[in-house]
């Protein structure tokens, strides 16, 4: 691309140059001028010019102030803001005067006030007092929009960021503005609760009290909290996050805009989660279980020498069950442990992902800047890696074409057959327009083992390696999965028998404790050591449990989807010692030399697969490693087995997992709104076949177990397929019989 | 080695240089003094007995502080956390909740939950009670505020509200801070 044209424009007599094309806002600010606003948000598209707080006099136009949000830079423009205008000021003022006429300025008690834009302008630019003496506009408040969020109508401005967000960056249109003039209010549609993965964004937007989140009520102010930058460790995007904590508790999530990953939003999980942090059932103290009584709490010089003993007993038969939600740093240490100190090499890794996709890395805003985008793969993008999604539905408003391929998507394949479909991509008339194409984006989600080593091969033979618009992102279900992965690996090069029979089981973390798999594994086991947060994962299994410890709670690093190395920051003091400070005490009975320190630990793992890149290179703000270049052609591992068809009358089920489930979700009261409804989504032409109708209960059966469900139509679902999510599809077989 | 000088020796140098007379260097100023401690016997007392006897403090004194209510009973304070914020000695601590219809603390949406002053930082400033937009805390002139254990020096929301406890002993508790002589109370 070439350089944009630079142009040359005054402010407030000074002088400055920008790209043609720049706001006026970003032009002061390069001229280090502020011009006030409260609805320019360049993120939520093109300004409206709804709120006039923006007022700069401009000379050449007309002589009434000008709305500076809604201008562009051109060359030889002169702008005078209120510091020089008179006009300008007393506009400002005016707007100012204007906005509070109906403000209810009750900020002792709103929420809002000490970060409040409106309170911070106003302190600036507006009147010392009001001239109002008229009865205010009075309406009912706060009301829930959802149980996580509730507004103030009375304190909204009407500057329509959050109306903005929800038409045209979230896309689900379920927030607009009702009525006329001055009743005009911010609603849902027909007061249906506001749901879906991003609501949460929209009360960082509000530069008022309108909008506000129910968790931290009343409970914080900005003057008294602590902000932590760290990473959201809920799924494999990795967004950036500021915790706020007060007096060493959790009390909200803000985003942190990290314009290459999450371009500043989150996701209600994200956001809202942190909870689970202050669940009942967590457990504080290692519990041993004792033969018919359950699980009885111990010391932790008990639990450690239990744990010796355990592993000790075992001889090697050991196996281990990760999680991805494990720091890279606590599944280094786990795994030297195991392996160099005991030599038992079995691990479950949460997923497996594949090398080679390395070669293709790229930022996750280059889908915003790409043209063609091809999605592979069973699973939504949006309950994976939710804020995929929004990259995706920026580039398809910025014309990018978006070809999804799977059972639901615009070129349908049967479930289980979506490695084929990848192979098949790299002829055909969709194949040649990504080789030809200089920004071209695949992305896999879900559908099989192994789907990053497919990746990875098509996207070699695509020649996406000399191009660097062009990249490739397998979305692993899991948020540090890619890390895991690669600690285990770093931990030794020896290889070990699989352990027959099975010693001991390490299950470490909650998802790996919640998995069926794993279950199974833990029953053939003769003895089970368990790392779980909370009492109900390891009751009835586990032979001894260590208190785990959350994302929130320690420091360490996790591997995004791009690869991009994050640092986590201790955010809150967990309420036992985390993973590293006991797995080294333990290495230290074993002599296995491991350092309680992560950074340490980092340095040295970096050593062995980061390139030696240390803390201080990752930074706040991490950047992208770069790519590294393919040796010889990536290994594509074997395709699973597809999945008989149906036979006549059944329909083949395709389970995934919802973005609102999992241990932590569970505990939130404020999210249990948005996990999924108990329904089965059908085909329309199964849905006429069968007879059922939007809505309609419906009985699922497998194999003699049967669950009750709502129908759903979801018209872009291939025919004999049947969809549902985890939570509800439970125990059925992957061939199911629905009927009325 | 510490050589000691005695009065003794002193007087002995000054006999000497006077020609062996032993006499005080300053007989009249001595007796003057005698004399003004003599005038005060008969002088009413400026000492008072401390501590059933308290000197009045202006109105304007700054002492502990008091939360206050509504005529209604409700608490006027809405856990604002703009006295905490005011405060340069980083002393007060607000903790605030919603009120519910069944448990309506203040009027409006939002209630103190925990609102408690750490007297032992307290510095009076009185920033508090400036910044509190709904007069809720105010300072009073009660200075008695020793304790023997420190964290008895965190005031909490209930002691701020009520009175004043008096925990000094006073000749009589409705003069307090109207100082009477002792020797008139007493006789
Ligand atoms: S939104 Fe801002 S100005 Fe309005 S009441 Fe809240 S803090 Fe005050
Ligand atoms: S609720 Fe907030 S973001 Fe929405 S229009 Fe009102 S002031 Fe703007
Ligand atoms: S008087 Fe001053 S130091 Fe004492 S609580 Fe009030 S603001 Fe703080
Ligand atoms: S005393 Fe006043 S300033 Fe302090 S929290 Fe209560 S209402 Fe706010
Ligand atoms: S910021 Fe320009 S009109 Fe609102």
């Amino acid at each position: 691309m070439s350089a944009p044209e630079l142009v040359t424009v005054t402010i407030d007599e000074r002088s400055v140059q920008v790209p043609k094309g720049t706001g006026i806002v970003e032009t002061a600010a390069a001229a280090g001028i502020e011009i006030p606003v409260f609805c320019y948000e360049p993120r939520l598209g093109a300004a409206v010019g709804a709120c006039r707080m923006c007022l700069v006099e401009v000379e050449g136009m007309p002589p009434k102030p000008q709305a500076g949000c809604t201008l562009f830079a051109q060359d030889g423009m002169v702008v005078k803001t209120a510091r020089t205008s008179e006009m300008a000021r007393v506009a400002q003022n005016a707007t100012l005067e204007f906005i509070l006429v109906n403000h209810p300025l009750d900020c002792p008690v709103c929420d809002k006030g000490g970060e409040c834009p409106l309170q911070d302008l106003t302190f600036r630019y507006g009147p010392g007092n009001t001239r109002m003496t008229f009865d205010k506009r009075t309406f009912e408040k706060p009301i829930p929009i959802s149980p996580a969020i509730s507004i103030d109508r009375e304190r909204c401005i009407l500057c329509y960021r959050c109306t903005r967000f929800s038409e045209s960056v979230s896309e689900d249109n379920q927030l607009v503005a009702v009525n006329r003039g001055a009743q005009t209010m911010i609603a849902t549609f027909e007061d249906e609760p506001y749901t879906g993965a991003f609501t949460g964004n929209v009360t960082e937007l509000c530069p008022v009290g309108a909008l506000l989140p129910t968790q931290p009520r009343f409970e914080i102010r900005p003057w008294e909290f602590q902000a932590v930058p760290s990473v959201c460790g809920l799924c494999p995007v990795g967004c950036n996050i500021d915790v706020d904590q007060r007096e060493g508790k959790i009390k909200r999530i803000l985003s942190r805009n990290h314009p290459e990953v999450d371009e500043g939003w989150l996701c209600d999980k994200g956001r809202f989660g942190f909870s689970h942090l202050y669940a009942e059932d967590r457990i504080t103290d290692p519990l041993r279980r004792v033969r018919s009584r359950g699980l009885e709490e111990i010391s932790w010089e008990d639990a450690l020498d239990d744990a010796e003993r355990l592993l000790r007993e075992a001889n090697g038969r050991i196996a281990v069950a990760l999680s991805g939600s494990e720091t890279t740093e606590d599944a280094y240490a786990l795994a030297k442990l195991v392996r160099k100190g005991l030599g038992a090499h079995t691990a479950m890794l949460p997923e497996e992902i594949g090398g080679g996709l390395d070669a293709f890395r790229a930022p996750l805003s280059a889908i915003r800047d790409a043209e063609l985008i091809v999605v592979l793969g069973e699973d939504p993008v949006v309950e994976r890696a939710p804020i995929v999604d929004l990259w995706l539905r920026k580039a398809r408003r910025a014309g990018a074409e978006i070809v999804e391929i799977g059972p639901a998507g615009d070129v349908q394949i049967a479930p289980g057959t979506t490695a084929r479909a990848c192979r098949k991509l790299k002829s055909g008339e969709l194949g040649d327009r990504l080789r030809a194409s200089e920004r071209a984006i695949l992305i896999w989600s879900g559908g099989g083992a192994g789907g990053g080593s497919h990746l990875a091969a098509l996207a070699t033979d695509l020649g996406f390696a000399d191009k660097p618009g062009c990249g490739a992102f397998f979305l692993p279900e899991t948020a540090n999965g890619r890390g895991v992965a690669e600690a285990w690996a770093a931990a030794s090069d020896d290889e070990g028998p699989e352990p027959e029979p099975l010693g001991l089981l390490i299950v470490s973390g909650d998802e790996a404790a919640a998995n069926p798999n794993v279950r199974a594994l833990a029953e053939q086991a003769e003895r089970v050591l368990a790392i779980t947060m909370f009492h109900s994962l390891a009751v009835g299994w586990a032979d001894l449990v260590l208190p785990g410890t959350s994302y929130l709670e320690r420091e360490g690093t996790y591997v995004n989807v791009e690869g991009r190395i994050q640092r986590l920051r201790r955010t809150a003091i967990p309420p036992a010692p985390d993973e590293l400070a006991w797995i080294a005490q333990l290495a230290s009975r074993f002599e296995v030399e491991l350092s309680p320190s992560p950074s340490l630990v980092f340095a040295e793992l970096s050593e062995r697969v980061f390139g030696g890149v240390t803390y201080e290179d990752l930074g706040e703000e991490a950047r992208l490693p770069d790519r590294v270049p393919l040796e010889a052609a990536p290994a594509e591992s074997a395709d699973e087995p597809v999945p008989a068809k149906a036979p006549g009358g059944t329909l083949q089920l395709l389970r995934y997992r919802p973005l609102f489930s999992g241990a932590a979700v569970e505990r939130v009261p404020e999210l249990q709104f948005q996990r999924p409804a108990p329904e089965i989504e059908l085909s329309v032409k199964d849905a006429k076949r069968l007879g059922v109708r939007r809505g309609e209960p419906v009985s699922v059966r497998s194999n003699g177990t049967s669950v009750q469900l709502r129908a759903a139509i979801n018209k872009r679902l291939k025919a004999g397929v049947a969809r549902i999510a985890d939570d509800h599809a439970r125990d059925l077989h992957p061939t199911v019989e629905v009927s009325k | 080695m510490l050589r000691i000088f005695r009065g003794a020796g002193l007087s002995h140098r000054f006999a000497r240089e006077t020609g062996g007379l032993v006499v005080s260097p300053q007989p009249v100023d001595t007796l003057k003094g005698f004399g003004v401690t003599f005038k005060q016997i008969f002088k009413k007392p400026l000492t008072m007995q401390y501590p059933e006897h308290k000197r009045p403090v202006y109105p304007r004194f700054r002492g502990r502080h008091r939360l206050w209510r509504h005529e209604n009973g409700l608490e006027k304070c809405v856990g604002c956390s703009l006295c905490a914020a005011a405060c340069p000695a980083d002393c007060i601590r607000v903790v605030a909740a919603e009120n519910t219809a069944e448990n309506r603390v203040s009027p409006g949406e939002r209630y103190a939950r925990i609102y408690e002053i750490n007297m032992s930082r307290c510095i009076f400033c009185g920033y508090c009670e400036l910044a509190c937009p709904f007069d809720a805390i105010t300072l009073g002139n009660e200075y008695e505020l020793a304790e023997y254990d420190r964290d008895d020096q965190i005031y909490t929301k209930d002691m701020l509200l009520a009175e004043p406890i008096k925990k000094v002993p006073v000749a009589d508790a409705e003069l307090y801070d109207t100082p009477i002589p002792y020797y008139r109370a007493h006789s």
